[in-house]
């Protein structure tokens, strides 16, 4: 679980940089929560490609989480990167005021996706490219908003566990207030992610990393020492998300198919 | 990069596995498939190779196997093409699907070359036990493998890449213990997300680590090969001498006739 964060950073700023460069991209554009993943995103987006290649932009709803937007406006004037600041409730409220609902699952998605469509237009502006910032928790969990927060261009920070992102996050300099606050999607107030789960990211990440890297079965991970409950809940999640982490399914008919057997890389030519 | 290694008067330069068209082809593998013998890339590095040896990956196709795609090595010399090797071992496991593409070679040997007797292995064939011992037993003093191989695993354990362990300790087991010049050229960058892990490095036929390049950057390794080294390992460990692949072949032989499934 505790990676080399010198190399990592190393590979994962290559990665940023080649990626933009071989879709003839040099600057990039991400979403600033002021939470600890778009917090390491962008350091990692300043060191590959200049402060001033690097957006992030600030998307709250109305007045909450005031505080978040202070860390997150803390962190761009850190980096010298451009930042601008979106307030989405009008967007918001304008939608549900004419649909209303009591659902805050289906609000909290709503503002994912208000500030992903808000990100692809500002990425179209820019001539820019969206930086992924879904970690590799979320997406085995599936704790993340298809076509929201889970929508980029490229993910550098996918294949990293929460935990792990946290050990990068020292080593990069992110600020120490924001590596210690309990992490939020921000989906409503009071809102925190191991609340929702009902398991802490640490245990989480353990127990992935068994079932996951090293293939355990939920008996082997149960034997080694964690709650049945949970290693149950984590694997049933897993399972439960898998069409988050793929294109949907394509109805095949003819004797080459888009998804099942027309096959290139996404960056062919490039 | 062939002109630089000329002005730097290196004798033989070993580019990556696949090489000429990058690694993750798929469906492009029919599209960018060559006949070494009249394409129009090996006319070109035929002519920019003059002077020196070049090794080198691409996609062969052969007028006679229409329709049959190889994970390919070429070794040039001074423009003339001397050795072509198939990719015997195709990864098709994991994040690997070579057999999905590819046909597989059905020979491992090794040729005259003008440093001694050489052979050349594509990338996964290096870490099959008996890739190298049968090009061992063919006499090769100079092993050249030509690599693409993703880097995986960041554990704080390791200065690079996890995975990297494996090849390093393949080439100083071979290098060693079959007194040979091992050669190993392994590609950086990315491709669909997957880098590669770099890495490449040289081990004279004691088992020592002659270069190495660093993990996941790219690099311009140059090193002076002392190839006398050959004849002094084989006279201090004669393994050559005391091999006997009768024993080996018959043995085999024996395993291969008991297969009963």
């Amino acid at each position: 679980m505790t990676i080399n964060a010198p190399f990592v950073e190393k590979i994962l700023t290559g990665f940023i940089k080649e990626e933009l460069a071989k879709a003839g991209f040099r600057k990039g554009v991400l979403g600033l929560s002021g939470g600890l993943d778009s917090s390491v995103c962008a350091f990692l987006a300043s060191k590959a490609l200049g402060p001033r290649n690097v957006l992030g932009v600030i998307m709250p709803y109305g007045r909450s989480f005031g505080g978040d937007l202070k860390d997150a406006r803390t962190v761009a004037r850190r980096l010298r990167i451009r930042v601008e600041t979106v307030d989405i409730a009008p967007m918001v409220d304008a939608y549900f005021g004419r649909h209303p609902t009591d659902n805050r699952v289906r609000v909290g998605n709503k503002m994912a996706r208000e500030r992903m469509s808000i990100l692809y237009d500002v990425s179209a502006r820019e001539k820019a490219l969206i930086l992924g910032t879904s970690n590799k928790t979320e997406l085995l969990l599936g704790y993340g908003t298809i076509h929201g927060d889970m929508a980029c261009a490229v993910n550098p920070l996918g294949d990293l566990y929460k935990t792990q992102i946290r050990q990068l996050a020292v080593h990069l300099g992110v600020p120490e207030r924001i590596r210690t606050k309990e992490p939020t999607a921000g989906l409503w107030a009071g809102q925190t992610d191991e609340g929702e789960l009902g398991l802490t990211y640490a245990e989480a990440d353990e127990i992935l990393v068994r079932l996951v890297d090293e293939r355990a079965s939920t008996a082997e991970v149960v034997a080694a020492g964690f709650a049945k409950k949970k290693v149950e809940k984590v694997a049933a999640r897993i399972r439960a998300s898998e069409f988050k982490r793929h294109l949907p399914p394509i109805a095949k008919i003819a004797p080459r198919t888009v998804g099942h057997d027309f096959l290139y890389a996404y960056d062919r030519d490039k | 990069m062939i002109a630089r290694a000329r002005r730097e008067k290196a004798d033989l330069v070993v580019f990556p596995e696949l090489s000429l068209t990058g690694y993750k082809l798929r469906d492009l593998v029919e599209e960018v498939a060559l006949d070494p013998a009249s394409s129009g890339p090996f006319r070109k590095l035929r002519e920019a190779g003059r002077g020196l040896d070049l090794v080198l990956g691409f996609v062969e196709e052969k007028p006679g196997e229409r329709g049959l795609f190889y994970n390919a090595a070429a070794y040039l010399h001074r423009g003339r093409l001397l050795h072509v090797h198939r990719k015997v071992f195709l990864p098709t496991a994991g994040m690997f699907e070579e057999r999905r593409f590819f046909t597989e070679g059905r020979n491992i040997r090794a040729f005259d070359g003008p440093f001694g007797r050489t052979g050349l292995l594509v990338c996964r064939d290096f870490l099959h036990l008996n890739a190298n011992y049968l090009l061992f037993a063919d006499g090769a003093e100079i092993s050249i493998t030509i690599s693409a191989a993703p880097g995986r695993g960041v554990s704080s354990a390791a200065k690079g890449y996890a995975s990297s362990r494996m090849w390093e300790l393949m080439g100083e087991t071979v290098s060693r213990l079959t007194t040979t010049f091992v050669l190993y050229c392994n590609r950086v960058g990315f491709e669909d997300g997957a880098a590669f892990a770099g890495g490449s490095f040289i081990f004279d036929p004691f088992g020592k680590l002659v270069a190495q390049a660093p993990p996941f950057e790219s690099d311009w390794l140059v090193a002076d090969l002392d190839l006398s080294l050959i004849r002094k390992a084989r006279k201090a460990w004669p393994f050559r001498r005391d091999d006997k692949p009768e024993v080996t072949l018959a043995a085999l032989e024996r395993i291969v006739r008991s297969y009963d499934d």
